[in-house]
């Protein structure tokens, strides 16, 4: 057992430390929060130096690392800055489908411009009647001479008026048995005719990273933007979140560490009763635990990471890192909040904003209920 | 152009709250960050895009110990070609001059036409060891670099002096120049460069492979030593505002009514 | 007999003020020592300063040639090994500055003579000198002996470190010492001076002046302090990393390299007091500063200290100086 990372990858994570770091501007930060702006120039800066699609094989234009080496640099990202970090990170969402499944013309077409900047990927599977419950998608694709027609919406898509192109999940087989195995994934680009992309402008948290309705009416695309085997969709993306879902559980942890960061800054230097709050036994437990807790979730992140690069899939591991994780995100941010004080509630102290920011891991890539489904049922040995 | 660089990994102190060691001759160092020291993330720049636009090889090395080689492996993964390390029990205490001395050795026996150092380091900073360096190895030196021309055989340098103003200067190669920050705009290390270094190995050296005698290196060979650190008197002259921001804010105004300030 | 040579540094014709704080800490010495006093000047036509210097020391060593016109490391490297090998002084000081640091560092290693550089503090003590010095960015100061015992020793004193103290004039005697440089040719030549674009304020001429550092984190959080100096009529400053960082143009930089001001009233915003930023600032008629850090070593310097995170302090003090204003 050895728990050290190695050295290059204790270089990557100092690398984009020193990225972020860098890169990192209060002031900016909290007009793009407020204007639910996308940080375009830190995503393509990010990409130039080959942190986006870090864990792509070379010929992909990636560096041939594996997914531990990317949720290192997703933790460090999101430890200095939960809004920014999310945002970038997530330029790239859901081309793993593609890198898994696609042929070598679609990795060519589309992971390569993705590495360099030139395009923000999207995943299309939630639909606003089937969230957590994705085995039967109203959104059909209808084979049409050599296209595909598709019709229907998609909710809640992340980078959605900003990609260029999706990953959609439909129904190409209506009347497959169980409903499941008559999906495919198809990509859809960009400015497809009929394609219309409505952003949801209000929401709790991850403001910088856009969230959008898709509409798809009459949307035709030829037949070889089907990704793999068809009538695979539905294994494919299973396939695809037991990767994912690692990513989400090192956001959440980049989110806890950057919000404990600043929680133990501050207890250093408030005073009250004529103490600093460090010296008070009570915020000495409170950073105890959250440490504790932060650690507990590095473990199992870094441990399913690692899992998967030792090409062994294990959704229970998985959903535990991610499950966790969140949990640990959302209550090491709270308790930040708490630590600040009246400061915390506020805007400029940040804090809030990692708390707001650390929810949406315990939703998205299933929520945490979802999660412990999928770890009951590997316990209990029985798949759904 | 070969361009050797000397570099040195420091902790990073200007942000942290730091205390007197045990020892009572340094500072508490654990739980500190430590980087590339300031001045030579400039020095390591410049060398690289004077590679970049001459062609040639720019060679880092660093007296010190094994965490050394995590800012030999940053200067490689920013573009530098080779990197090694002089370390040995006996290099202890060095002072600038005998740390000048190791580096000397370690280069007399390279070909170079430029050696680049920081002007100073930002912890001892005894802004000595370059051209110290310089004159031990016989080739003549420019400190406190800003701008750098490549000519024929030759190199314009700007120094940079006190009160905004620059002194123009000449140098023939090979020569030592002594780098001062804003010169350049250090790069970040990218993930291809540190895909590149990964594999190459570090050398180090010692004391015997650099012919130097056991009391010519570390404390023996060193000309000063620090007898004890200590805490400057802070806030001997300054009053100390405190109270509430409003509070803090009020005294300011005062202060500054009373002073002419604000009209 | 004991003696101390000072090497006088000047430029465009001016003698500059760490000679004058070199020959005060030098006279102390050599008082206690019982030795001489000797002030070395190396220039073209420089009889004028060397005049100036007679009262403050026991001796003036002239040293005159065209080839001193300007400042260079190698012929002051050969006249000053001549020099110091002939007379065998028991100390030699030396400026830590710009010209100092591009010198003493190789001189002394010529002459295999033991070197201090950037001391704040120098006493004699058993036949050497014991010295203090500052590390980490001042933050903290060390206690420093010579190891290798002399005879000779050499140091080079920070700039502004040591107070100039009015005593009796000496009756120095100018010495004209023979240069015996040749027309052999140099490494090294001095082209041109430069003045560094001048910024579109003038700092030198403002009243009051606001100074940021590298605490300021971005040049997005000037305008937050920018505001604070229209509030007060005051003109932004700032120390090297925000200029080098090009977050400032050059003009607004105070310190050795920079800009030396003397302003009614100077405001340090997360600036730590690296002595070269001291160096140009201290003049001023009073100094606040505002860190988060206590130990920062700019606490040391001003009259009044702020400990506090300046983004949540400026905009209250920019409120109130506002506000009070109007009333
Ligand atoms: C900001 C944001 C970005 C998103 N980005 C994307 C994206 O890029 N692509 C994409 O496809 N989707 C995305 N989503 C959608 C997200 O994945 C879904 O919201 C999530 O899977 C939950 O689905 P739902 O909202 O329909 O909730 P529902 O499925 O309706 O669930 C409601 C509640 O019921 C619980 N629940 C449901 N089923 C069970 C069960 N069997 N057992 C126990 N509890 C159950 C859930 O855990 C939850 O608490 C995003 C969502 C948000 C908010
Ligand atoms: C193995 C080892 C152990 C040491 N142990 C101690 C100790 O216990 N106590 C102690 O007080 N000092 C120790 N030192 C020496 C000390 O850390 C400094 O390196 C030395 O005193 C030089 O001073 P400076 O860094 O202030 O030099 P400056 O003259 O301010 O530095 C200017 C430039 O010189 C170059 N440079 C400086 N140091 C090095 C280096 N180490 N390697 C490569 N380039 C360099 C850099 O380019 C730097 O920018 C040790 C040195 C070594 C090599
Ligand atoms: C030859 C030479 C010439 C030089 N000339 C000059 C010169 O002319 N002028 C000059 O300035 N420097 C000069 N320097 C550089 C000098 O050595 C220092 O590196 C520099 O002055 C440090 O600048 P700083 O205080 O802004 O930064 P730092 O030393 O990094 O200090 C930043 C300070 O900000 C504080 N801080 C951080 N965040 C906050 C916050 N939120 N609220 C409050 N406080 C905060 C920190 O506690 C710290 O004390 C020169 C160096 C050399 C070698």
């Amino acid at each position: 057992m050895d728990f050290e990372l190695t050295q290059e990858q204790k270089d990557i994570q100092k690398a984009a430390r020193e990225f972020i770091q860098g890169e990192y501007d209060k002031e900016k930060i909290l007009e793009w929060e407020l204007t639910h702006t996308f940080p375009k120039e830190v995503w393509k800066k990010a990409c130039k130096l080959g942190f986006i699609g870090i864990h792509f094989p070379e010929e992909y234009g990636g560096q041939g690392y594996g997914i531990t080496e990317n949720i290192l640099v997703v933790e460090e990202f999101c430890r200095k800055d939960s809004g920014v970090g999310i945002a970038v990170t997530l330029a790239d969402f859901s081309s793993e489908v593609i890198l898994r499944f696609g042929t070598q013309e679609q990795k060519k077409k589309y992971l390569i411009p993705v590495t360099r900047g030139e395009f923000i990927s999207g995943g299309a599977y939630t639909e606003p009647d089937h969230g957590s419950d994705i085995t039967l998608m109203a959104t059909t694709a209808i084979k049409q001479g050599d296209s595909f027609v598709i019709n229907g919406t998609k909710t809640f898509i992340t980078n959605g008026t900003l990609a260029d192109f999706f990953i959609v999940l439909c129904q190409t087989d209506p009347h497959a048995k169980p409903p499941y195995r008559g999906q495919c994934t198809i990509i859809v680009e960009k400015g497809a005719k009929g394609l219309e992309a409505t952003e949801i402008t209000a929401k709790m948290g991850i403001r910088m990273t856009s969230t959008a309705e898709l509409s798809f009416s009459d949307v035709r695309v030829p037949l070889t933007n089907l990704l793999g085997e068809e009538n695979k969709g539905f294994y494919q993306v299973l396939e695809f979140f037991d990767e994912s879902r690692v990513e989400i559980a090192a956001q959440a942890l980049g989110i806890a560490q950057g919000a404990f960061d600043r929680a133990l800054d501050y207890a250093r230097q408030r005073e009250q009763f004529g103490k600093k709050l460090v010296d008070f036994q009570i915020t000495q437990h409170k950073l105890a635990d959250m440490a504790t807790k932060i650690e507990t979730a590095r473990l199992l992140t870094y441990k399913a990471a690692w899992n998967y690069d030792q090409k062994r899939i294990d959704p229970k591991l998985t959903s535990m890192a991610k499950m966790f994780a969140g949990k640990v995100a959302v209550e090491v941010a709270d308790e930040a909040i708490q630590i600040f004080g009246g400061y915390g509630y506020i805007t400029e102290y940040e804090v809030e904003r990692f708390y707001r920011d650390a929810k949406i891991t315990e939703i998205y890539e299933g929520t945490k209920e979802i999660q412990k489904n999928t770890i009951a049922s590997a316990l209990i040995g029985k798949l759904k | 152009m070969n361009i050797i660089v000397c570099i040195k990994r420091v902790p990073d102190t200007a942000d942290a709250d730091i205390f007197i060691d045990k020892s009572g001759k340094d500072i508490e160092k654990s739980g500190l960050a430590f980087d590339l020291n300031e001045w030579d993330s400039y020095a390591i720049e410049e060398a690289i895009q004077l590679k970049e636009k001459l062609g040639g090889t720019v060679t880092v090395l660093s007296a010190g110990g094994e965490d050394s080689n995590e800012s030999l492996r940053k200067c490689l993964a920013m573009g530098a070609d080779d990197a090694f390390r002089l370390t040995d029990p006996a290099f202890a205490g060095a002072d600038g001059f005998a740390t000048a001395r190791i580096l000397a050795e370690a280069i007399r026996k390279r070909p170079f036409d430029l050696i680049l150092t920081g002007t100073q380091a930002e912890d001892d900073g005894y802004g000595q060891v370059g051209v110290v360096m310089a004159e031990m190895l016989g080739v003549p030196h420019v400190s406190i670099v800003n701008r750098i021309e490549v000519q024929e055989k030759k190199i314009k340098a700007h120094r940079e002096l006190e009160g905004g103003l620059e002194e123009v200067v000449e140098v023939d190669l090979p020569a030592l120049l002594t780098i001062q920050t804003g010169i350049n705009e250090p790069r970040y290390v990218s993930i291809m460069g540190i895909r590149k270094v990964a594999k190459k190995e570090i050398k180090a050296f010692g004391a015997s492979d650099l012919n130097l005698k056991p009391e010519e290196v570390g404390l023996s060979g060193s000309d000063i030593q620090l007898d004890k650190v200590f805490l400057p008197l802070v806030g001997e002259g300054a009053e100390m505002l405190e109270g509430k921001p409003e509070e803090i804010a009020q005294k300011v105004f005062d202060i500054l009514r009373d002073k002419g300030g604000v009209a | 007999m004991k003696e101390i040579i000072v090497v006088a540094e000047h430029r465009r014709g001016e003698l500059r003020d760490v000679t004058w704080e070199m020959l005060s800490r030098g006279r102390e010495l050599s008082e206690g020592l019982g030795g001489e006093l000797s002030v070395a000047l190396l220039g073209k036509d420089v009889k004028n300063l060397a005049e100036a210097l007679k009262p403050k020391a026991n001796r003036v060593l002239l040293i005159e040639d065209n080839r001193l016109e300007f400042y260079n490391s190698e012929t002051y490297e050969k006249v000053l090994t001549q020099l110091i090998t002939e007379r065998k002084p028991m100390l030699t000081m030396i400026g830590h500055t710009a010209t100092g640091m591009d010198f003493a560092p190789s001189l002394a290693a010529h002459l295999k003579i033991p070197l201090a550089t950037d001391c704040i503090g120098i006493d004699a003590k058993d036949e050497t000198f014991a010295l203090t010095r500052q590390i980490y960015g001042g933050k903290i100061n060390a206690a420093v002996s010579f190891l290798k015992k002399g005879p000779q020793y050499m140091v080079t004193l920070r700039a502004g470190a040591f107070p100039v103290i009015e005593k009796e004039p000496l009756s120095g005697e100018i010495v004209s010492v023979p240069s015996l440089l040749t027309d052999e040719g140099l490494a090294r030549r001095f082209l041109e001076y430069m003045e560094a674009a001048a910024g579109e304020v003038d700092i030198t001429q403002a009243d009051i002046l606001i100074a940021i550092g590298r605490g300021i984190k971005d040049a997005e959080n000037i305008p937050l302090v920018k505001e604070l100096a229209d509030s007060m009529g005051g003109v932004l400053a700032c120390s090297r990393p925000v200029v080098d960082k090009k977050w400032l143009p050059k003009g607004c930089q105070v310190g050795t390299s920079g800009k030396t001001v003397k302003p009614k009233i100077y405001v340090a915003i997360g600036i730590s007091g690296a002595f070269q930023h001291v160096a140009g600032m201290k003049g001023a008629g009073t100094i606040i500063a505002i860190n988060k850090d206590p130990k920062a070593p700019i606490f040391g310097v001003a009259q009044y200290g702020i400990v506090a995170d300046l983004f949540k302090i400026v905009p209250v003090i920019k409120e109130k100086i506002k506000q009070l204003k109007k009333s």
